[in-house]
């Protein structure tokens, strides 16, 4: 399983950024890529909250209004599968399905072993090549439940971050 | 700004260009529904219930968000508006639920009945609310939130950062599941400090106060009464509810100054005290070193034979008494009518001796006045505020949410303070001087500003003393204060010395707020004379927005050396020493001029130190506690010890009591008429709201009566006003102040006449000293006589919090404060933390030449190494057993701020 | 018949390597920046009015004016913005990813020029978090042409200073609404502010700020080197210059292209997108995305346009073609736009919080039907006259189109 991240670590990147909230936003997506849990955790908003001199909930009201942050510990992989109207169309619904039904994923869980975490997210700009998901930052198009499986064995087997 | 016409439903109305449409129209009698837009807040435009339309605006338009414009022509009211709120309001309630416990105004219930949606089968639209996830918070000592209720208004999150500037409020998540969120969803765990601004200003009761909640319906309150909050010196006007002879609630009163509606949590939620148990009821006589309840003819009685026999047998000079700076106008009048003609000397004074005497002392050398010099909403618009020596956001929160909004603003504050304070997290410059080294730091100052030809030369040679002249004097003594040298004593670096300087002198306006970080100290008089130089070297006075600023601890110790509580000055600073003076106030008092006592009276400590020298028999102590607030506390008791008579007129026993003879039960602030003056010199009223507890008495007619017995006739009075009266002609400034005048709203001093429309700046004209013109008064910085030794090597600071008030009679009555506070403490450096083996939380002994005590350790940067710093509102572990009672010679004030001590692990 | 025309926004896309430089500018690049450097910014600000550029967000509003507007609002005003909105977010649109990762310097390019034009020192690229290739073009794009000269101080010499910064969204599809996006780039939750002011006057930190689309921008450096009248030639009466259409659905080649307005649906699906799919038989589209509006094939032949479409009551919106066929559940795809609508709602105003849940309640009961849908459309429409912002007033378009071209 995947540890928190270090305070010092919390400190080495929120210094990167100047303490003017408009760095907020920035400053918490790299820490939510650089934690190994994937999300943003109490100590990462409080120490923003310092950091950018705002209220600790003026903090939380950022990081629970954007999608993209988390507050909740997600996995090592982090599955953003397109749920929008080009992708439904094209067929995500079965994709989803079938990865609760051959790998017990489902939205907002993350899977025992830590590695998953599946979200139904909105339109990834790749309608194009529909259905299509992104991986943390890895995008992966055209999908079909063959493709699924090769991808998430292939991920499986990856050695940890 | 243009007066303009607009038409809203053919009529027409005259009003400010660019007013805000809504407000205009309800100004007018015309009731366009509306939740979200209050109007203490900027507008939101979220309830969309305000829809009007406007000529040449396209589709509907939200009133709150417009501005008028001459010739505009506005529809509020047609089929097409009153169907869209009708939906709205359906929208709304579909999303909310209804359950009421009728302990609210609830803003919403009335729309509903106007527009005809009681029933829920008249609903458009079917409730949705029980599928939303219902977020409750109970966690916050002061309020609950339920998000059910919740109609995302905006006027809480607006209250707390636009009207507070404390921002603790967000929405969390986002659209139909968003929710208000303190904190990182614990109320308890946030930084809210329970102002209850946010409950005021909700609408809907999704944010509702803890104490009586469900206890009684808002339509059965028997009364509500506009009186002055008893607390701090902000002088906040409140409005009390009363259900059963209880105080049940306590507002604040929208559109007044000085707070506009704001409170703090003191003001709304410490009330607890007036209905307590332990209020005293009945006179108390000591029989046998006991407390028996007695008749007030006994006590009266008792009391009045015993004055009387001491003077005859010692001597007029051997009585005293202590006055109240939480007591009215009316009451400190008297009280020092009673001294000056019943003991027939000027022996009266109290705690503003403990706390801005210094500061009194020195303005009023150097200007004539002692008071602030600006208006409360001047440290809004102020362009650069210095705050030296005080704590101002736990002390006086109301003035600092002034400041916070300045902030905003984009104002520049500089901080000076030896230890941290929250108003560091809003300064630009946080200047950390040593402790009581503030002479030299602003002798550095000064030298800055002159170096750097920051000076304004026209003002010294126009508004100062012998102008030029003096400017060179002091330059021959801050010549030395290089900012090297300065650092060297300071500890601040010459950077930020440079830069504060910068700030402070170059700035279009500025104003300073000093506290007692500067006056407690046995230097008090020459910090302010050196605060008062920069002052005026760069002419930051005598211009609107421009001045100096002694915020006041207590809600009335402007009001109570203003009406003549002091041993030199007769009401309106009047010096007793003159003759002049004194045959004006024997014509008024009807007495024989002779009566009058020409000799200045003793002050605060030096009638302790008179009581333990044998000198001062018997003591005559209204609404104080110098056991707690006095310093060297064992010295104070072994002088109390050995009076002959000390009669303690209370609300409650209190540490002092507990050594007097008589204990007199009196009236509390909320069970009284009167007036009070705050801290911009603003005369407010006091209105009765309960009556007093058992047969407990109002002080006024306590002290008539002790005065009729021993045979001294001080005046009757019917009432409060006809006592205001009199000292309305006693003390010019304040001569032009009725009643009358100030039902509504508090008028500012000097106001000699009843066409005068108040002060809001002093010294625009002229300074009150004899010349008119303002003092430059040099002084050296000086080391303290008390040094860090082996055996005692910590330096103890003391002070105030926001959630306990002084020696905390009244406010460790309450549980809601007791349950944000309730510990003492002792703030040290983790360095000395670490040297001494002492964790965080650990018990400790604090030990100095005087006395110990027992505290707790919070291990903090806030201090610096080598100092420490103490709340000293608790008893148990009383800060002023450490303090010594060495006095500043110019002003006799005690030095809290300055003590050796040693700190150990318990 | 338009196979041939020239491209503006992809004309380099895919034929340089995206990260260099210099194959930008020997391919042109920078050229349009040297130009207007030396002209004067009256100039310049003709240059975009009478090009007839309109915003190719969605709004289509028209580009020069508001160039204007905002370099003449506030003339005390200390500072100046240009913000690129690049929080791409409408269901069915890629046009702008493309071009960031085709072309990045071009939308470098196109900012200098609107920034130079109102005199703005400071440039923003509001970028959506999820694009994380496009976030790394641009960031080298910025680094290399501060280290190029176009950027930073005196740029080629001329005195004019702009410094350029990227800022991320969160994953908010109303963070593309422009007052929403300059909320959003101060750091704060991401609600719409109230209009008027427009960023024109008060825009980013209260200051005159200029907002413009990724595929707006990459117009001006067209417009600049060619002329604001060859410009205009192209395009039809009210709509000028080229657009990115973003075809997808059961097409044999879904994908972007761009061609001038006028183009007809019929030649966009059936000619360049290569027709439908085997197996899959043509019944309609929805253009725009979720702010957008159904068709059905008696629209094939109308030309794309601006004017032409909003006579049938449709709307090209951000250029989304997504191609619906006889297979396409048709109700599913519209709970999906409006699960999405009561996604991306903030919440800040009444009609459009609570009515996207009762639209999406509606449209998920089991027991859904025509009166259901009048019901919707009756609710969309009082959204779309009390809402706040754009989101709130959208649902009214493909309810309202629906019902339309598929249901009466």
């Amino acid at each position: 399983m995947q540890r928190e991240m270090t305070s010092e670590l919390i400190k080495e990147i929120l210094g990167k950024y100047p303490g003017t909230k408009d760095n907020l936003i920035k400053a918490l997506h790299e820490l939510q890529e650089t934690n190994p849990l994937n999300y943003i955790s109490p100590e990462i908003m409080e120490k923003c909250a310092a950091h950018f001199r705002l209220t600790k909930a003026q903090v939380y009201g950022v990081v629970t209004y954007y999608s993209m942050f988390s507050i909740k510990p997600r996995g090592k992989y982090h599955i953003s599968l397109c749920k929008s109207p080009v992708c439904s169309m094209m067929g995500s619904e079965n994709i989803f399905r079938y990865l609760e039904d051959k790998y017990g994923l489902l939205p907002d869980h993350v899977s025992d072993d830590g590695l998953f975490s599946l979200e139904k997210s909105e339109c990834l700009g790749r309608c194009g090549k529909a259905p299509s998901m992104m991986i943390n930052k890895d995008v992966y198009t055209g999908l079909t439940t063959d493709k699924i499986d090769e991808i998430l064995l292939n991920l499986k087997s990856k050695p940890g971050k | 700004m243009k007066n303009i016409t607009i038409e809203i439903d053919g009529k027409k109305i005259t009003t400010e260009e660019g007013t805000n449409l809504l407000q205009v129209a309800r100004d007018n009698g015309i009731d366009i529904p509306g939740l979200c837009y209050h109007k203490k807040l900027t507008p939101t435009g979220a309830c969309r219930l305000c829809v009007v339309k406007v000529e040449n605006m396209p589709g509907l338009v939200m009133s709150c968000t417009v501005q008028v414009k001459d010739g505009m022509k506005v529809t509020a009211f047609d089929e097409e508006t009153e169907q869209n709120r009708r939906h709205t309001l359906s929208y709304l309630l579909s999303e909310h639920n209804e359950a009421y416990n009728a302990s609210y105004e609830d803003e919403l219930r009335p729309l509903i009945r106007r527009y005809k949606l009681e029933k829920p089968a008249d609903r458009p639209v079917k409730p949705i609310w029980q599928n939303i996830p219902r977020i409750i918070d109970d966690s916050s000592p002061v309020l609950t939130y339920d998000s059910s209720k919740c109609i995302k208004c905006f006027r809480c999150i607006k209250a707390c950062e636009e009207v507070q500037g404390k921002g603790v409020l967000s929405f969390a998540d986002r659209g139909i599941s968003k929710y208000i969120v303190a904190g990182f969803g614990e109320w308890k765990n946030s930084e809210c400090d329970g102002c209850g601004e946010c409950i005021q200003l909700c609408p809907t009761g999704a944010i509702v106060e803890k104490p009586f909640r469900g206890k009684f319906k808002i339509d059965t309150v028997e009364k509500k009464v506009i009186t002055t909050c008893p607390y701090c010196g902000v002088g906040c006007q409140t409005e009390v509810f009363v259900k059963d002879e209880k105080i049940v609630r306590i507002d604040g009163v929208e559109g007044v100054l000085p707070n506009d509606g704001r409170l703090c949590v003191k003001g709304r939620f410490g009330y607890q005290y007036a209905n307590h148990k332990k209020r005293l009821t009945h006179p108390l006589i000591k029989k046998n070193g006991k407390f028996v309840k007695s008749s007030w003819n006994e006590a009266l009685d008792l009391i009045a034979s015993k004055f009387n026999e001491i003077k005859l047998k010692y001597g007029s000079e051997s009585l005293a008494a202590y006055s109240s700076a939480k007591c009215s106008n009316e009451e400190n009048y008297l009280l020092q009518k009673f001294v000056r003609l019943a003991f027939g000397n000027n022996n009266i004074d109290y705690c503003t001796r403990l706390c801005h005497a210094s500061t009194v002392t020195a303005m009023l050398k150097q200007f004539g006045d002692g008071a602030g010099s600006n208006s409360i909403q001047d440290f809004e618009t102020t362009d650069c505020l210095f705050v030296i020596g005080n704590n101002i956001i736990e002390t006086h929160p109301i003035t600092a949410t002034y400041v916070k909004r300045g902030k905003a603003e984009g104002q520049k504050i500089i901080v000076v303070d030896p230890r941290w304070t929250p108003l560091v997290k809003y300064a630009d410059i946080w200047l950390q001087p040593k402790l009581a080294t503030d002479v030299a730091l602003l002798n550095g100052l000064v030298n800055i500003i002159i170096e750097n030809d920051w000076v304004d030369k026209d003002f010294i040679a126009n508004r100062v003393e012998n102008g030029l002249q003096a400017f060179d004097e002091l330059k021959a003594i801050t010549n030395k204060y290089t900012p090297s040298y300065t650092e060297k004593i300071t500890g601040i670096s010459q950077k930020k010395l440079y830069e504060a300087a910068k700030m402070y002198a170059t700035a279009h306006t500025a104003m300073i707020a000093t506290g007692m970080g500067m006056s407690q100290q046995t230097v008090g008089t020459n910090n302010v004379f050196s605060l008062i130089n920069m002052c005026l070297v760069t002419g930051q006075i005598g211009k609107e927005r421009c001045g100096v600023n002694p915020p006041r601890g207590q809600n009335n110790v402007q009001g109570a050396t203003d009406v003549g509580a002091s041993p030199v000055n007769y009401p309106g600073y009047i010096p007793v020493t003159n003759d002049e003076n004194r045959r004006k106030i024997a014509k008024l008092w009807n007495v024989p001029y002779e009566n009058l006592d020409p000799k200045p009276g003793l002050t605060t400590i030096e009638i302790m130190n008179a009581a333990y020298d044998g000198k001062i028999k018997a003591l005559y102590c209204m609404g104080e506690n110098p056991v707690i607030t006095d310093p060297n506390q064992n010295h104070t008791i072994a002088a109390l010890e050995k009076l002959y008579f000390l009669v303690v007129q209370d609300i409650f026993e209190t540490e002092t009591s507990f050594y007097a003879d008589v204990i007199l039960p009196a009236a509390s602030l909320f069970e009284k008429d009167g007036s009070v003056v705050n801290s911009d010199r603003r005369v407010l009223r006091l209105r009765k709201v309960i009556d007093a507890p058992g047969e407990a008495k109002t002080d006024w007619k306590i002290i008539i009566e002790v005065a009729n017995r021993m045979g001294t006739d001080i005046g009757n009075y019917e009432n409060a006003e006809e006592i205001w009266n009199e000292v309305r002609e006693a003390a010019p400034i304040l001569g032009g102040v009725t009643y009358q005048r100030i039902e509504h709203e508090g008028i500012q001093w000097p106001c000699p006449t009843e066409d005068h429309p108040g002060t809001s700046t002093l010294f625009l004209e002229k300074f009150n000293t004899p010349s008119g013109k303002a003092k430059i008064i040099p002084v050296d910085y000086q080391p303290q006589s008390e040094i860090a030794t082996e055996e005692f090597p910590i330096i103890m600071n003391s002070g105030r919090m926001l959630y306990h008030y002084h020696s905390s009679t009244l406010s460790r009555k309450s549980d809601i404060l007791n349950a944000y506070a309730d510990k003492s403490y002792v703030i040290m450096n983790p360095n000395d933390a670490e040297r001494l083996g002492i964790k965080d939380g650990d018990e400790v002994l604090v030990c100095s030449p005087r006395g110990n005590l027992k505290t707790r350790a919070m291990v903090r940067d806030e201090v610096l190494t080598g100092e420490a710093f103490m709340p000293w509102h608790f008893h148990e572990s009383p800060v002023n057993a450490l303090t010594r009672s060495e006095m500043d010679p110019q002003s006799k004030i005690a030095p809290f701020k300055y003590s050796a001590v040693r700190i150990e692990k318990a | 018949m338009i196979l041939n025309d020239p491209k503006i926004a992809l004309a380099r896309a895919g034929k340089i390597n995206p990260a260099s430089i210099e194959e930008f500018i020997n391919t042109g690049g920078f050229e349009s920046v040297k130009k207007a450097l030396k002209m004067n910014r009256g100039d310049l600000l003709d240059y975009a009015e009478k090009s007839g550029l309109k915003g190719r967000g969605g709004a289509g509003f028209p580009t020069g004016m508001k160039q204007r507007f905002t370099s003449s609002s506030c003339q005390t005003c200390e500072n100046r913005y240009v913000v690129c909105n690049a929080d791409e977010g409408e269901p069915g649109t890629y046009k702008d990813r493309f071009i960031m990762e085709s072309d990045p310097f071009l939308l470098i390019e196109g900012m200098i020029l609107a920034a130079y034009s109102i005199n703005a020192n400071y440039a923003y690229v509001y970028l959506r978090g999820e694009y994380y290739q496009s976030i790394d073009n641009i960031k080298n794009a910025i680094k290399l042409s501060y280290e190029n000269g176009f950027l930073g101080q005196n740029i080629l010499n001329s005195g004019y200073n702009l410094d350029m910064d990227i800022y991320l969204g969160g994953g908010s599809y109303l963070c593309g609404e422009e007052l929403t996006l300059l909320e959003s780039l101060e750091g704060k939750r991401g609600y719409p502010r109230i209009k008027p002011p427009f960023p024109a006057e008060k825009g980013l930190w209260e200051f005159p700020t200029l907002v413009n689309n990724v595929e707006t921008f990459s117009h001006l450096p067209f417009i600049v080197n060619n002329g604001f009248e060859t410009y205009s030639q192209t395009g039809t009466a009210e709509s000028k210059g080229t657009k990115i259409f973003c075809v997808s659905g059961n097409v044999q080649k879904p994908g972007i292209y761009e061609f001038p307005f006028g183009i007809t649906l019929r030649e966009l699906i059936f000619d360049i997108a290569g027709g439908m799919k085997s197996d899959f038989s043509f019944k309609g589209a929805l253009l725009g995305g979720a702010a957008g509006t159904f068709v059905n094939e008696t629209l094939l032949d109308t030309p794309l346009a601006y004017e032409t479409l909003k006579k049938e009551g449709a709307t090209l919106g951000s250029g989304a073609v997504i191609v619906i066929d006889d297979k396409t559940d048709l109700k599913k795809m519209l709970s999906s736009i409006l699960s999405f609508f009561k996604h991306e709602s903030c919440g800040k105003c009444v009609p459009c919080r609570i009515g996207t849940t009762i639209l999406y309640d509606k449209i998920s009961s089991t027991d859904f039907t025509a009166d259901d849908l009048k019901f919707m459309l009756a609710e969309a429409e009082y959204m779309a006259k009390n809402s706040l912002c754009p989101l709130g007033q959208s649902p009214v378009l493909p309810v309202k189109s629906f019902l339309k071209w598929f249901v009466l």
